[in-house]
C-alpha cells in the first residue's frame, strides 16, 4: 500500500539543507569550540538518513552515487597521510603544522593540518554509518 | 517573480559598478533604486510585482500568530471546563491548493492552531483528513480555514 507522504517529503527537502549546513559549521568549529570531525560526520549521516526515511533506498542511491566503503578507505588514507607528512620533514610522526595565510574572501586565516586529519575522520564516520544503515536497510 | 528578484539584484550591482561603491550600503542603495525602477515598469512583466507577494507572506505570518494566540486561548477554556462536553470527530476537507509546498504549509498551519490536527493527505492530494476536538461546529471550522489560511496562501501563490 502506497501512502501519500507529501508533508514529510516536502519538509525533508527543506530541512536537509539546514542539517547539512549545521554539519559543516560544527566541523569547522571543532578547533576552538565543541564540534569536530566525529560530530560533523554523524550529523551529515543523519541528514542522509532523513532522506532515506522520507524517500527510499533507490532514490537516495541515484542522488548520491557514492560507494561508502571507498569513502572509508579515502578517509583513512587522508588521516594517515596527514600524520605522515611530518616524517618527511625530520619531525616525529603526527607533528602538526600551522601558519597564517591571506585568503581571498576570508582575510587572515590560520590553516592547520589538524583540519585535514579531521576531514579524514569525517569521511570515515560518514562512510561507516551509511554502510551500516544501508546494509541493514537493503536486507530482503 | 524570481526573474524580478534576479533583475533587482543585477540592477543593484550595476549601480555599485557605476558609482564604484563596493560596500553593503552601496548595494542597499542600488537595490532600492532598482525596486523603484521595477515598480515604474510594472506593466511589462508577465507576473505581478514580487513586492506584493512579499507583503502577502508578511500578512500570512501575522495572521498565523493571531490565530495561534486565539486558538490557544479557546483550548485553555476547554481544558478548564469542569464538564467535558466536546465530541471529537474526523472530517474530510477538500482543498483547492495544488502544489506540494502549499499543501504542506496549509497542513502545518492547521495542525499548529490547536483544536484541529491533520492526520492524512489523500492519495491525489485533493483533500485533507482533519481531526477536530469539538464536532459541534465543524462547518464553522471549515469556513474559518477556507476564509483565513487558504485565502492567504492563494494570495501568496497567485502569479
Amino acid at each position: 500500500m502506497k501512502v501519500n507522504n507529501v508533508i514529510l517529503q516536502f519538509t525533508t527537502k527543506i530541512v536537509f539543507f539546514i542539517i547539512f549546513f549545521f554539519a559543516v559549521h560544527i566541523f569547522f568549529a571543532g578547533h576552538y569550540t565543541p564540534g569536530g570531525g566525529f560530530v560533523g560526520g554523524l550529523v551529515t549521516a543523519s541528514a542522509i538518513v532523513l532522506l532515506l526515511v522520507a524517500f527510499d533506498l533507490k532514490t537516495v542511491r541515484s542522488l548520491l552515487p557514492i560507494n561508502y566503503i571507498y569513502m572509508v578507505a579515502i578517509g583513512l588514507l587522508i588521516a594517515l597521510g596527514t600524520a605522515a607528512i611530518a616524517m618527511f620533514l625530520d619531525e616525529p610522526f603526527f607533528t602538526h603544522f600551522f601558519d597564517y595565510f591571506y585568503l581571498p574572501l576570508f582575510g587572515k586565516t590560520s590553516l592547520h593540518t589538524a583540519a585535514l586529519f579531521d576531514f579524514g575522520v569525517y569521511l570515515v564516520v560518514v562512510g561507516v554509518t551509511m554502510t551500516i544503515i544501508q546494509t541493514i536497510g537493503e536486507d530482503e | 517573480m524570481s526573474f524580478q528578484i534576479l533583475l533587482n539584484v543585477f540592477l543593484a550591482f550595476l549601480l555599485m559598478f557605476l558609482t564604484s561603491n563596493y560596500t553593503p550600503s552601496g548595494f542597499v542603495i542600488g537595490y532600492i533604486l532598482g525596486l523603484i525602477s521595477i515598480i515604474v515598469l510594472r506593466n511589462f512583466f508577465k507576473s505581478r510585482l514580487y513586492i506584493t507577494r512579499v507583503w502577502a507572506v508578511i500578512k500570512l505570518i501575522i495572521l498565523f500568530i493571531k490565530e495561534l494566540i486565539l486558538a490557544n486561548i479557546s483550548v485553555l477554556l476547554l481544558v478548564l471546563k469542569p464538564k467535558l462536553q466536546m465530541q471529537p470527530a474526523f472530517f474530510k476537507y477538500d482543498t483547492q491548493l495544488k502544489s506540494d509546498w502549499e499543501i504542506t504549509l496549509l497542513s502545518n498551519l492547521i495542525t499548529l492552531t490547536p483544536g484541529t490536527v491533520v492526520v492524512h493527505v489523500s492519495d491525489d492530494s485533493k483533500s485533507l483528513f482533519i481531526h477536530v476536538i469539538d464536532s459541534n461546529d465543524i462547518d464553522e471550522t471549515i469556513d474559518s480555514i477556507k476564509n483565513s489560511f487558504e485565502k492567504a496562501i492563494l494570495e501568496v501563490s497567485r502569479s
